[in-house]
Protein backbone atom coordinates (compact mmCIF):
# COMPACT_ATOMS: atom_id res chain seq x y z
CA UNK A 1 0.00 0.00 0.00
CA UNK A 2 1.46 3.34 -0.94
CA UNK A 3 1.23 6.50 1.12
CA UNK A 4 1.81 8.66 -1.94
CA UNK A 5 -1.38 10.43 -3.08
CA UNK A 6 -2.18 9.43 -6.62
CA UNK A 7 -4.95 8.98 -9.14
CA UNK A 8 -5.29 7.86 -12.72
CA UNK A 9 -6.65 10.44 -15.15
CA UNK A 10 -7.19 9.51 -18.80
CA UNK A 11 -4.68 6.69 -18.46
CA UNK A 12 -2.02 8.93 -16.92
CA UNK A 13 -0.72 8.32 -13.42
CA UNK A 14 -0.96 11.58 -11.47
CA UNK A 15 1.31 11.61 -8.43
CA UNK A 16 0.58 14.24 -5.80
CA UNK A 17 3.41 14.40 -3.26
CA UNK A 18 2.67 16.56 -0.23
CA UNK A 19 4.91 18.98 1.72
CA UNK A 20 8.45 17.87 0.95
CA UNK A 21 10.56 15.48 -1.04
CA UNK A 22 13.77 15.78 0.97
CA UNK A 23 16.64 13.39 1.64
CA UNK A 24 14.62 11.56 4.27
CA UNK A 25 11.48 11.05 2.15
CA UNK A 26 12.92 10.62 -1.37
CA UNK A 27 13.36 6.85 -1.09
CA UNK A 28 9.71 6.33 -0.09
CA UNK A 29 8.58 8.45 -3.07
CA UNK A 30 10.77 6.41 -5.43
CA UNK A 31 9.48 3.08 -4.10
CA UNK A 32 5.83 4.18 -4.22
CA UNK A 33 6.14 5.65 -7.71
CA UNK A 34 7.91 2.55 -8.96
CA UNK A 35 5.23 0.23 -7.53
CA UNK A 36 2.47 2.34 -9.13
CA UNK A 37 4.23 2.34 -12.52
CA UNK A 38 4.57 -1.43 -12.35
CA UNK A 39 0.77 -1.59 -12.56
CA UNK A 40 0.89 -0.43 -16.18
CA UNK A 41 0.57 3.33 -16.71
CA UNK A 42 3.27 4.82 -18.94
CA UNK A 43 2.49 8.51 -18.56
CA UNK A 44 3.28 10.22 -15.28
CA UNK A 45 2.34 13.70 -14.12
CA UNK A 46 3.81 15.09 -10.91
CA UNK A 47 1.08 17.36 -9.53
CA UNK A 48 3.17 19.68 -7.33
CA UNK A 49 0.21 21.67 -5.97
CA UNK A 50 0.89 20.54 -2.37
CA UNK A 51 4.67 20.33 -2.68
CA UNK A 52 6.53 23.05 -0.76
CA UNK A 53 10.02 21.74 -1.19
CA UNK A 54 12.23 19.47 -3.25
CA UNK A 55 15.92 18.73 -2.73
CA UNK A 56 18.47 17.18 -5.10
CA UNK A 57 17.55 13.77 -3.62
CA UNK A 58 13.99 14.52 -4.77
CA UNK A 59 15.18 15.48 -8.25
CA UNK A 60 17.10 12.23 -8.41
CA UNK A 61 14.02 10.11 -7.71
CA UNK A 62 11.93 12.09 -10.21
CA UNK A 63 14.62 11.39 -12.78
CA UNK A 64 14.56 7.68 -11.90
CA UNK A 65 10.77 7.66 -12.23
CA UNK A 66 11.00 9.50 -15.57
CA UNK A 67 13.50 6.99 -16.92
CA UNK A 68 11.22 4.15 -15.92
CA UNK A 69 8.25 5.79 -17.63
CA UNK A 70 10.30 6.47 -20.75
CA UNK A 71 11.57 2.89 -20.91
CA UNK A 72 7.94 1.76 -20.79
CA UNK A 73 7.24 3.98 -23.81
CA UNK A 74 5.73 6.95 -21.99
CA UNK A 75 7.04 10.02 -20.22
CA UNK A 76 6.90 12.32 -17.22
CA UNK A 77 6.06 15.97 -16.78
CA UNK A 78 5.34 18.38 -13.92
CA UNK A 79 2.29 20.55 -13.16
CA UNK A 80 1.40 23.33 -10.70
CA UNK A 81 4.84 23.87 -9.16
CA UNK A 82 5.13 26.59 -6.50
CA UNK A 83 7.90 29.20 -6.62
CA UNK A 84 10.38 27.37 -4.37
CA UNK A 85 10.00 24.16 -6.34
CA UNK A 86 10.16 26.02 -9.68
CA UNK A 87 13.39 27.65 -8.60
CA UNK A 88 15.05 24.30 -7.80
CA UNK A 89 13.81 22.89 -11.11
CA UNK A 90 15.24 25.92 -12.93
CA UNK A 91 18.67 25.81 -11.27
CA UNK A 92 18.90 22.10 -12.12
CA UNK A 93 17.63 22.52 -15.67
CA UNK A 94 14.86 20.00 -14.93
CA UNK A 95 12.24 22.54 -16.03
CA UNK A 96 13.50 22.17 -19.59
CA UNK A 97 13.83 18.39 -19.48
CA UNK A 98 10.36 17.68 -18.12
CA UNK A 99 8.37 20.80 -18.87
CA UNK A 100 6.29 22.76 -16.37
CA UNK A 101 2.54 23.12 -16.79
CA UNK A 102 -0.06 25.32 -15.12
CA UNK A 103 -2.62 22.54 -14.81
CA UNK A 104 -2.73 18.77 -14.58
CA UNK A 105 -4.97 18.67 -17.68
CA UNK A 106 -2.39 20.58 -19.73
CA UNK A 107 0.34 18.31 -18.41
CA UNK A 108 -1.56 15.19 -19.45
CA UNK A 109 -2.22 16.49 -22.95
CA UNK A 110 1.47 17.35 -23.34
CA UNK A 111 2.28 13.66 -22.90
CA UNK A 112 -0.26 12.50 -25.47
CA UNK B 1 14.90 40.32 16.91
CA UNK B 2 17.48 37.66 17.63
CA UNK B 3 17.09 33.97 18.27
CA UNK B 4 19.15 30.83 18.23
CA UNK B 5 18.54 27.16 17.60
CA UNK B 6 21.12 24.51 18.56
CA UNK B 7 20.84 20.93 17.39
CA UNK B 8 22.93 17.81 17.72
CA UNK B 9 22.21 15.36 14.89
CA UNK B 10 22.46 11.60 14.66
CA UNK B 11 24.35 10.17 11.68
CA UNK B 12 21.10 9.27 9.92
CA UNK B 13 19.50 10.85 6.87
CA UNK B 14 16.11 10.81 8.64
CA UNK B 15 17.45 13.67 10.74
CA UNK B 16 17.05 15.98 7.75
CA UNK B 17 13.28 16.03 8.27
CA UNK B 18 13.77 17.02 11.92
CA UNK B 19 16.13 19.85 10.91
CA UNK B 20 13.66 21.30 8.40
CA UNK B 21 10.74 20.95 10.84
CA UNK B 22 12.75 22.74 13.55
CA UNK B 23 13.81 25.43 11.11
CA UNK B 24 10.17 26.01 10.10
CA UNK B 25 9.22 26.43 13.78
CA UNK B 26 12.18 28.75 14.32
CA UNK B 27 11.21 30.80 11.28
CA UNK B 28 7.57 31.06 12.36
CA UNK B 29 8.66 32.23 15.83
CA UNK B 30 11.00 34.86 14.38
CA UNK B 31 8.90 36.20 11.55
CA UNK B 32 10.94 34.70 8.72
CA UNK B 33 8.77 34.05 5.65
CA UNK B 34 8.12 30.31 5.19
CA UNK B 35 9.42 30.27 1.62
CA UNK B 36 12.78 31.65 2.73
CA UNK B 37 13.01 29.17 5.59
CA UNK B 38 12.58 26.38 3.08
CA UNK B 39 15.38 27.80 0.88
CA UNK B 40 17.65 27.79 3.89
CA UNK B 41 16.43 24.32 4.84
CA UNK B 42 17.22 23.07 1.36
CA UNK B 43 20.85 24.19 1.65
CA UNK B 44 21.08 22.49 5.06
CA UNK B 45 19.43 19.35 3.66
CA UNK B 46 22.01 19.09 0.87
CA UNK B 47 25.01 19.69 3.12
CA UNK B 48 23.85 17.39 5.94
CA UNK B 49 22.98 14.66 3.41
CA UNK B 50 26.50 14.91 1.97
CA UNK B 51 28.05 14.62 5.44
CA UNK B 52 25.94 11.56 6.30
CA UNK B 53 26.23 9.86 2.90
CA UNK B 54 29.97 10.42 2.41
CA UNK B 55 32.01 11.99 5.21
CA UNK B 56 30.51 9.99 8.06
CA UNK B 57 29.25 6.96 6.09
CA UNK B 58 29.49 3.81 8.20
CA UNK B 59 30.92 5.63 11.22
CA UNK B 60 29.45 5.07 14.67
CA UNK B 61 31.45 7.95 16.20
CA UNK B 62 30.07 10.58 13.82
CA UNK B 63 29.25 13.96 15.34
CA UNK B 64 27.12 16.58 13.57
CA UNK B 65 26.24 19.87 15.24
CA UNK B 66 24.14 22.69 13.89
CA UNK B 67 23.56 26.19 15.23
CA UNK B 68 21.12 28.56 13.54
CA UNK B 69 20.79 32.24 14.42
CA UNK B 70 18.98 35.23 13.12
CA UNK B 71 20.82 38.55 13.50
CA UNK B 72 20.28 41.88 11.78
CA UNK B 73 18.04 40.48 9.08
CA UNK B 74 20.43 37.67 8.23
CA UNK B 75 19.89 33.98 8.85
CA UNK B 76 23.18 32.34 9.88
CA UNK B 77 24.04 28.69 10.34
CA UNK B 78 27.15 26.92 11.43
CA UNK B 79 27.33 23.26 10.56
CA UNK B 80 30.08 21.12 12.04
CA UNK B 81 31.07 17.47 11.59
CA UNK B 82 34.02 15.29 12.56
CA UNK B 83 34.34 13.57 9.19
CA UNK B 84 37.48 13.75 7.04
CA UNK B 85 38.42 17.27 5.92
CA UNK B 86 36.13 18.23 3.05
CA UNK B 87 35.57 21.72 1.69
CA UNK B 88 32.27 21.61 -0.22
CA UNK B 89 32.97 25.05 -1.64
CA UNK B 90 36.06 23.75 -3.42
CA UNK B 91 34.20 20.75 -4.84
CA UNK B 92 33.59 20.96 -8.53
CA UNK B 93 30.02 21.66 -9.60
CA UNK B 94 29.32 21.16 -13.25
CA UNK B 95 26.44 22.94 -14.92
CA UNK B 96 23.48 20.63 -15.48
CA UNK B 97 23.42 19.06 -18.92
CA UNK B 98 22.10 16.09 -20.81
CA UNK B 99 18.71 14.57 -21.52
CA UNK B 100 16.69 12.17 -19.39
CA UNK B 101 18.90 9.23 -20.37
CA UNK B 102 22.27 10.78 -19.64
CA UNK B 103 21.44 13.26 -16.89
CA UNK B 104 23.52 12.90 -13.77
CA UNK B 105 22.37 14.62 -10.59
CA UNK B 106 25.72 14.28 -8.81
CA UNK B 107 26.97 17.66 -7.65
CA UNK B 108 23.56 19.22 -8.07
CA UNK B 109 23.06 19.57 -4.33
CA UNK B 110 26.07 21.84 -3.98
CA UNK B 111 25.00 23.85 -7.01
CA UNK B 112 21.71 24.53 -5.21
CA UNK B 113 23.52 25.47 -1.99
CA UNK B 114 25.76 27.97 -3.80
CA UNK B 115 22.85 29.39 -5.71
CA UNK B 116 20.61 29.94 -2.64
CA UNK B 117 23.10 31.20 -0.02
CA UNK B 118 24.48 34.75 0.05
CA UNK B 119 27.70 33.80 1.83
CA UNK B 120 29.48 30.52 2.56
CA UNK B 121 32.71 29.97 4.43
CA UNK B 122 34.60 26.75 5.19
CA UNK B 123 37.18 26.13 7.89
CA UNK B 124 38.82 23.02 9.31
CA UNK B 125 39.13 23.48 13.08
CA UNK B 126 40.32 20.90 15.64
CA UNK B 127 39.35 17.89 13.54
CA UNK B 128 35.97 19.35 12.55
CA UNK B 129 34.68 20.65 9.26
CA UNK B 130 32.94 23.96 10.00
CA UNK B 131 30.75 25.50 7.36
CA UNK B 132 29.23 28.92 7.93
CA UNK B 133 26.20 29.89 5.85
CA UNK B 134 24.34 33.18 5.55
CA UNK B 135 21.17 34.19 3.80
CA UNK B 136 19.61 37.65 3.83
CA UNK B 137 16.02 37.55 5.02
CA UNK B 138 13.75 39.60 2.81
CA UNK B 139 10.54 41.08 4.16
CA UNK B 140 7.49 39.02 3.19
Amino acid sequence: MTSLNHETVNGALVLKPSRRIDSSSAKAFEDDASALLDKGPKKVVIDATDLDYISSAGLRVILTTAKKAKTAGGGLTIACAKNNVKEVLAVSGFDNIFGLHDSVAQAISSLA
Amino acid sequence: MTGRLDMSLANDVQEVARVIDSLEEFGAAHGIPAEQCLRFGLALDELITNIISYGLAGRSDGIIVLAIEQRDGILHAELGDNGPAFDPLAAETTPPAGDIESRDVGGLGLTLVKSFMDRLDYRRVDGFNRLTMEMKVKAA
